[in-house]
């Protein structure tokens, strides 16, 4: 009787597909570092070469791994992530060639190694989920933890404090981490756990008002609390980004759990109205929203935590024009912080429009394969996560990309994927891997059952 | 080493060129899902399935035969029973459950493989004391579905017949697994 069976098995196609968009990532990836090279040095340096090879052999690593555990996960999401990861580290170490940074302690060295334990974290999540209804049963136990590890840095002694924003822990010299990253995963498991528990008394009742049904007092409690949440975040860790995030993201699942939009209504109302009066009265908000509005005003533009980053940002992306500097040939290091925050600003100058709209057309085909798998999903838990874990990196790209270009005012937040950091990367690779178990299981469930 | 300004510029738009056709080959690869299934320009008289044809079971022995039958039906016929030819990929949308305990019930066909059978990894899951545990599969070949009995205990039948090989479903018959049966639709 085992012969039919194996024969049920058709071939990998999704996998084989994976396969071959991965070979292009890794050769995009590897042809970015040469360029580096020959634009910046005017030379190759083979020790280096190493960067691109080593990520293209986790990958493929973790390619294989789908092939055992989960065999009709999407063939894009992988790939993908892949080019944004290897075009990142390629700028991180183009910089260092800038800041005469060389050898195994350099930026582009700890990316890399960073990566490694990012998708090494990525196969873990992949081996030990192996299905994602697990992650239901700890709804609430993963509310705790992501507000855990969302106020751990205001710990006395393991907090640190990086220019104003109190985000990061340290381990002493070992290095520094953001928990709030990963906590941004354990929100989007509790919200969806939540809200398919209780949507019902959110989205059913409430007066009519001007066509829109609006919830009743007492159903105000979750939202109010997720907005303290991030108020508190704004005030006491002195970051704007990350309470927008948070909040966004709980906002857009309540939607979609819900379907009513009064709550985006209530919510965009109470968020605007939290972030302009800490404009009015916190300092660093009404710096920055100072340095938005007014960035080109020499005054603001001299001023100590002036708008000299953001304008040095938007010339380097002036400079680069429709096609760039090409690798190697701008001058990206002048902006500060030209590897994280300001990647996007780096790489437009270098790559030009062309580059950055090819950029932001991955990112959209991410985040639109996330929407997809949670569009297919037959369960409510399911679909709320996929769609929630796919907005948050669109709303972080929205944030920071934002910010960068003068859309909104600017906050520090990582691009997921390109920016130097390690826990960005981490928790990016560990949304793509639930991401990847989320598709599997929605391919893999019974269209009905008789 | 010494590399010109030239060889750079060539470099420089060889990189962006491929960076789009990283993303062209990814959009080409979901076309299906970002456009919905390409619908198929109608071959009119001459490739027009023969009104006279019964549903019934046409084995294939070869796959070069199978081609003979490719031919798409018109969509527009008036008569039910003149469009009554085999279902292919472009004439089925759905898949509906006509006896049995679930009777009534439907689901959409797109172009995967339907797998039948008691195990909870089939697409149709039928638990009942007659299934096997993988029973059957819906595949399409040459865009057209075939019903395929994967040595079930119990046997599947279209339209009365047990099914042997490999064998194209007529639009409307009836196939029965078990104590369900199910007809594909348009």
């Amino acid at each position: 009787m085992t012969e039919p069976v194996r024969r049920l098995h058709l071939p990998q196609k999704l996998r084989n597909l994976e396969l071959f968009l991965l070979l292009i990532a890794c050769f995009i990836n590897a042809s970015a570092v040469v360029l580096v090279q020959l634009g910046a040095l005017g030379e190759l340096d083979p020790t280096l070469v190493l960067l691109g090879a080593g990520l293209s052999a986790l990958v493929i690593g973790l390619h294989i791994v789908l092939r055992f555990v989960a065999r009709d996960a999407d063939p894009f999401i992988l790939p993908i992530a892949t080019v944004l990861n290897g075009i990142g580290i390629a700028m991180i170490y183009r910089i260092d060639i800038a800041d005469k940074q060389g050898g195994w302690e350099s930026a582009a060295v700890r990316q890399t190694v960073w990566s490694a334990l990012a998708i090494f974290s990525a196969i873990v999540v992949l081996l030990v989920i192996r299905n994602h209804r697990v992650l239901f049963r700890y709804t609430y136990i993963a509310g705790l933890v992501g507000v855990l590890l969302l106020f751990l840095p205001l710990v006395p002694g393991l907090g640190k404090e990086v220019s104003g924003a109190r985000v990061w822990i340290s381990f002493g010299n070992f290095g520094t981490f953001q928990p709030g990253e990963i906590a941004k995963i354990a929100l989007a498991v509790f919200f969806a756990g939540y809200l398919v528990r209780n949507r019902d008394s959110l989205s059913m009742v409430g007066k009519k008002i001007l066509g829109a049904r609006f919830p009743r007092f007492r159903d105000l409690g979750p939202i109010l609390v997720v907005w303290a949440l991030s108020m508190s975040v704004i005030i006491f860790q002195r970051d704007l980004g990350t309470a927008l995030l948070y909040f966004g993201l709980f906002l857009v699942m309540l939607y979609l759990a819900t379907g009513r939009l009064s709550w985006v209504i209530l919510g965009m109302g109470l968020f605007l109205g939290g972030a302009l009066i800490a404009s009015q009265t916190l300092n660093y908000v009404n710096g920055r929203f100072t340095n938005w509005l007014d960035a080109l005003n020499p005054a603001v533009y001299d001023a100590k935590g002036g708008s000299f980053q953001l304008v040095q940002g938007l010339f380097g992306l002036a400079k680069g024009g429709l096609l760039g500097t090409g690798w190697g040939q701008g001058r990206p290091e002048i902006t500060p912080v030209p590897q994280s925050d300001y990647i996007i600003a780096s790489l437009g100058e270098e790559l030009g429009l062309a580059g950055i709209f090819a950029i932001l057309a991955l990112y959209l085909l991410f985040v639109a394969r996330g929407f997809r798998i949670g569009f297919a999903g037959q369960d409510d838990f399911g679909k709320l996560l996929a769609v929630g874990l796919a907005f948050v990196v669109a709303l972080q790209c929205f944030i920071v990309i934002g910010g960068v270009t003068r859309v909104i005012p600017l906050t520090g937040l990582t691009t997921p994927f390109l920016a130097a950091g390690g826990s960005s990367l981490v928790a990016n690779w560990i949304i793509a891997a639930l991401l990847l178990r989320l598709s599997d299981t929605v391919r893999n469930q019974p269209r009905l059952v008789v | 080493m010494n590399v010109s300004e030239l060889t750079l510029l060539v470099l420089r738009i060889g990189f962006l060129l491929l960076l789009w056709m990283f993303i062209f080959g990814i959009v080409y690869a979901l076309r299906s899902d970002l456009f919905g299934q390409r619908v198929r320009k109608m071959k009119t008289d001459a490739a027009a399935f023969p009104a006279s044809a019964v549903p019934a079971a046409v084995p294939v022995t070869v796959p070069a035969a199978a081609d003979a039958f490719t031919a798409p039906v018109a969509r527009a016929s008036p008569n039910p029973d003149a469009q009554a030819g085999m279902a292919t990929a472009q004439n089925t949308t759905r898949l509906v459950i006509t006896s049995g305990p679930k009777a009534g019930t439907e689901f959409p066909l797109g172009t995967e493989t339907i797998t039948i059978g008691r195990s909870s990894d089939s697409s149709l899951v039928i638990r009942d004391d007659y299934t096997s545990t993988h029973h059957a599969r819906l595949m399409l070949w040459n865009d057209e579905w075939m019903l395929q009995d994967l040595d079930s205990t119990n046997g599947t039948f279209l339209a009365g017949s047990r099914v042997t090989v490999p064998t194209k479903i007529p639009l409307n018959a009836t196939v029965k697994i078990g104590a369900t049966s199910f007809e594909l639709r348009r």
